[in-house]
């Protein structure tokens, strides 16, 4: 399922932890700066692979030679170039996925003009984590539980496999409660590739393929998932 | 010897006893404390008193009263405005705490107590709050009430003067106009000078061939009538000599009203931006819960936008005027000062108010150090700080942080989701910026008492198309994520429900209390 090779264009405080967990996750990486100084930066942290071009020579950077499959990561520190370098990245290599950081909601939409497959604005996530302390304490709580890497809470993504007792069946006829699972939402290959909130109200079959996004305990998700490879 | 050890111990009595503290503070803070919450409706009753008391006493010039309108006035608002008096007299200082003061100082260099000395003090302050003008006009205003003597009843301007005491804009008109002292002043006795030899000259030009002009009195009563272009035409030039002098005066009159026009004008323009502030600051301090924003970045940009629907009152304060002035140009209640300065955030009810500090600067220095300025003012003030990464979060924790943000982390985060995990973005993304179907909210069950004693199973969220992701009781116990459908609900617990903003909004309104 990973993909094949990650290019992050840029190296600075605001992208070193996706950096350093991706490396960690043993995803390919190829660091693209445009300075010594990046460089030598990203060369202390230990990365190997780094390539120091001239990020707005579209040559240099159709030298990269990324796949298809390969995704591009824009977090240079200077949101007009980074808004450039999207658009150069989408003029040369149409067909991948460019991931691209934002500082500010007019940033967000010139990256999704320039061509960026998702945009994610740095104070966003943040800006709604403060909303949430000062009125809701305990969605506050869950939600760090959630995405806290110590805690036991977290989100998962479940295939549905050929031949599972869940083929043919519709959503509200099987009780995810039951192993102690909620399932947020799913893919209903039938329908789209789209990712389907189980809010929506609309009456879903399961079928084989579609994957479901369950959120749950870490012991009660993995328990769930070899139940439905049974 | 007797007498003094008794006057210490009715000294140390009055300042251990919390119910007489508790009473003085409290008239303090009524007739003093402009922060105090319930100030303004013993200023809103006051300035009531004044007009009805105005009212009576102008009306009666013309017209007979009934005799209880009379006693209304004598009476009660003369009795408040007395009783007023004297609780601002009282409140002003304390004795005993100066005799304790001189009781533990003498006790310390073992020299004898001397009563003298706190009494001194006591009043020689005493003395200058009586002498305050303030302190007249209250004096004076209780006057009128006294009926046989009439000509007591011009006293009824103090009580006009008296509303200034509880207007705060003719307050700060003087405070403006004070600022521009000088100038003021050398236009007062330009005027004069001004005045007085167009007064004289016109005497003795016209004291023989003007019938109008008697004395100098006279003359120096039609100078200032012409030179304020007033002009009553009682009194006129004949002579040659007289028509120049009037001809002079009405230019110089002209330039006069021009000067002081612009002078206040300036003054004006100059204080402007921190009336507003001030302003702002009063208003906001006037709310028992408030937030303060530090920093105006893009951080608080999104924070604002984001929080359409935030309940508190916030006010904004930023160091840098271009990001003050296009924060008042996007319509928010925003303060030019550095919010690291103890004298800053000192300006707002920190005694009173519940404050939340917002340290958002890009800074993480200055938010540490807001952090502990606010913490230092006083330990009740919550402060929710950014921080740029997890090294600088246990420094901001040491601070006294309440709540830390990470925005690079989070973002980073959202980018290690759509670069791992696409499927599971989505949701994640929706659940954290609080979107479309994700939306998650607390619902709690003393507001909405028709949940509790019902069973988990009998309510059925799926038909109002939410998920129960939890509950929390109202004890200490630990969260319990997706409840058994066993579980009952009980008086003070918290559901955690998630679906549609409008889901959410029914379902509430279903199980909210009538």
């Amino acid at each position: 399922m990973h993909r094949t090779k990650i290019f992050i264009f840029g190296y600075s405080k605001r992208s070193i932890f996706l950096t350093k967990s991706l490396h960690t996750k043993e995803f390919r990486i190829t660091i693209v700066v445009s300075n010594q100084e990046e460089y030598q930066n990203a060369q202390k942290e230990g990365f190997m692979d780094i390539v120091v071009i001239d990020m707005t020579d579209d040559n240099l950077l159709y030298s990269l030679d990324a796949k298809p499959i390969d995704d591009l990561v824009c977090v240079v520190e200077d949101s007009h170039f980074n808004v450039f370098l999207t658009l150069s990245l989408h003029a040369i290599y149409p067909q991948n996925r460019i991931i691209a950081l934002s500082d500010s909601f007019h940033t967000t939409q010139k990256l999704k003009m320039a061509g960026a497959s998702k945009v994610i604005d740095l104070y966003q996530v943040s800006s709604n984590r403060i909303y949430n302390i000062l009125n809701k304490p305990v969605t506050t709580h869950f939600i760090d539980s959630l995405l806290s890497f110590e805690d036991d809470l977290s989100l998962r993504e479940i295939t549905i496999p050929d031949n599972s007792f869940l083929d043919k069946v519709m959503v509200d006829d099987f009780d995810f409660s039951a192993h102690k699972i909620i399932l947020i939402g799913m893919i209903d290959r039938r329908l789209s590739e789209q990712f389907l909130f189980i809010t929506s109200g609309i009456e879903h079959r399961l079928d084989r393929g579609d994957v479901l996004v369950c959120m749950g305990y870490n012991e009660d998700l993995d328990r769930f998932g070899k139940f439905i490879l049974e | 010897m007797f007498f003094k050890n008794l006057i210490i111990k009715i000294a140390f009595y009055l300042y251990n006893n919390p119910n007489y503290k508790q009473v003085k503070k409290f008239f303090f803070n009524i007739l003093q404390n402009p922060d105090y919450k319930y100030k303004k409706y013993f200023d809103s009753f006051m300035i009531s008193l004044i007009l009805v008391s105005i009212g009576i006493l102008v009306y009666e010039v013309k017209h007979p009263v009934d005799p209880w309108v009379d006693d209304f006035d004598i009476y009660l608002v003369t009795s408040i405005f007395l009783l007023e008096y004297l609780l601002r007299f009282w409140v002003y200082n304390d004795l005993h705490t100066l005799i304790i003061r001189e009781h533990e100082e003498s006790t310390f260099l073992g020299r004898p107590f001397n009563l003298w000395y706190p009494m001194k003090i006591f009043f020689r302050e005493k003395w200058s709050h009586i002498t305050s003008p303030s302190a007249i006009i209250d004096l004076l205003a209780i006057l009128p009430a006294y009926r046989p003597l009439r000509v007591l009843r011009i006293f009824v301007l103090f009580r006009v003067f008296k509303l200034l005491r509880y207007t705060k804009s003719i307050h700060q008109f003087i405070e403006v106009l004070a600022t521009k002292r000088f100038e003021l002043y050398t236009l007062l006795f330009l005027l004069l000078f001004i005045v007085l030899t167009a007064g004289i000259a016109i005497y003795v030009f016209e004291d023989q061939s003007n019938p109008n002009i008697d004395s100098l009195f006279d003359a120096l009563y039609w100078a200032l009538v012409t030179i304020s272009t007033v002009g009553y035409g009682d009194i006129s030039p004949v002579s040659p000599e007289g028509r120049v002098v009037s001809m002079l005066i009405i230019i110089s009159g002209i330039a006069m009203i021009s000067f002081v026009t612009s002078v206040i004008v300036s003054a004006f323009s100059e204080k402007l931006t921190e009336l507003k502030e001030n302003r702002i600051i009063e208003e906001i301090n006037k709310n028992e819960a408030f937030i303060i924003i530090c920093g105006y970045g893009q951080m608080t940009r999104m924070f604002l936008k984001n929080s359409d629907l935030l309940r508190t009152e916030y006010v904004i304060i930023e160091k840098e005027i271009n990001r003050v002035e296009l924060g008042v140009k996007e319509g928010y209640n925003i303060i030019h000062d550095d919010a690291s300065k103890h004298d800053v955030i000192s300006r707002f009810n920190i005694a009173y108010a519940q404050i939340t500090i917002l340290a958002l600067t890009g800074s993480d220095v200055n938010n540490i150090y807001i952090s502990l300025n606010a913490k230092a003012l006083s330990r009740n003030i919550k402060v929710i700080a950014r921080a740029s990464n997890r090294n600088m979060e246990k420094k901001c924790k040491l601070a006294g942080v309440d709540h830390v943000v990470l925005p690079n982390m989070a973002a980073n985060h959202m980018l290690l989701f759509a670069i791992t995990q696409p499927t599971i973005y989505r949701a994640i993304y929706n659940i954290l910026t609080n979107q479309h179907l994700a939306h998650i909210d607390e619902v709690k069950s003393v507001t909405h008492l028709k949940l509790v004693g019902k069973r988990v199973d009998e309510i059925c969220f799926k038909s109002y198309k939410l998920l129960l992701l939890g509950i929390q009781a109202s004890n200490s116990s630990p969260f319990c994520f997706n409840p058994p459908s066993s579980r009952v609900i009980e008086e003070g617990d918290i559901l955690l429900v998630m679906g549609r903003k409008m889901s959410i909004d029914y379902f509430q309104t279903i199980f909210q209390e009538v």
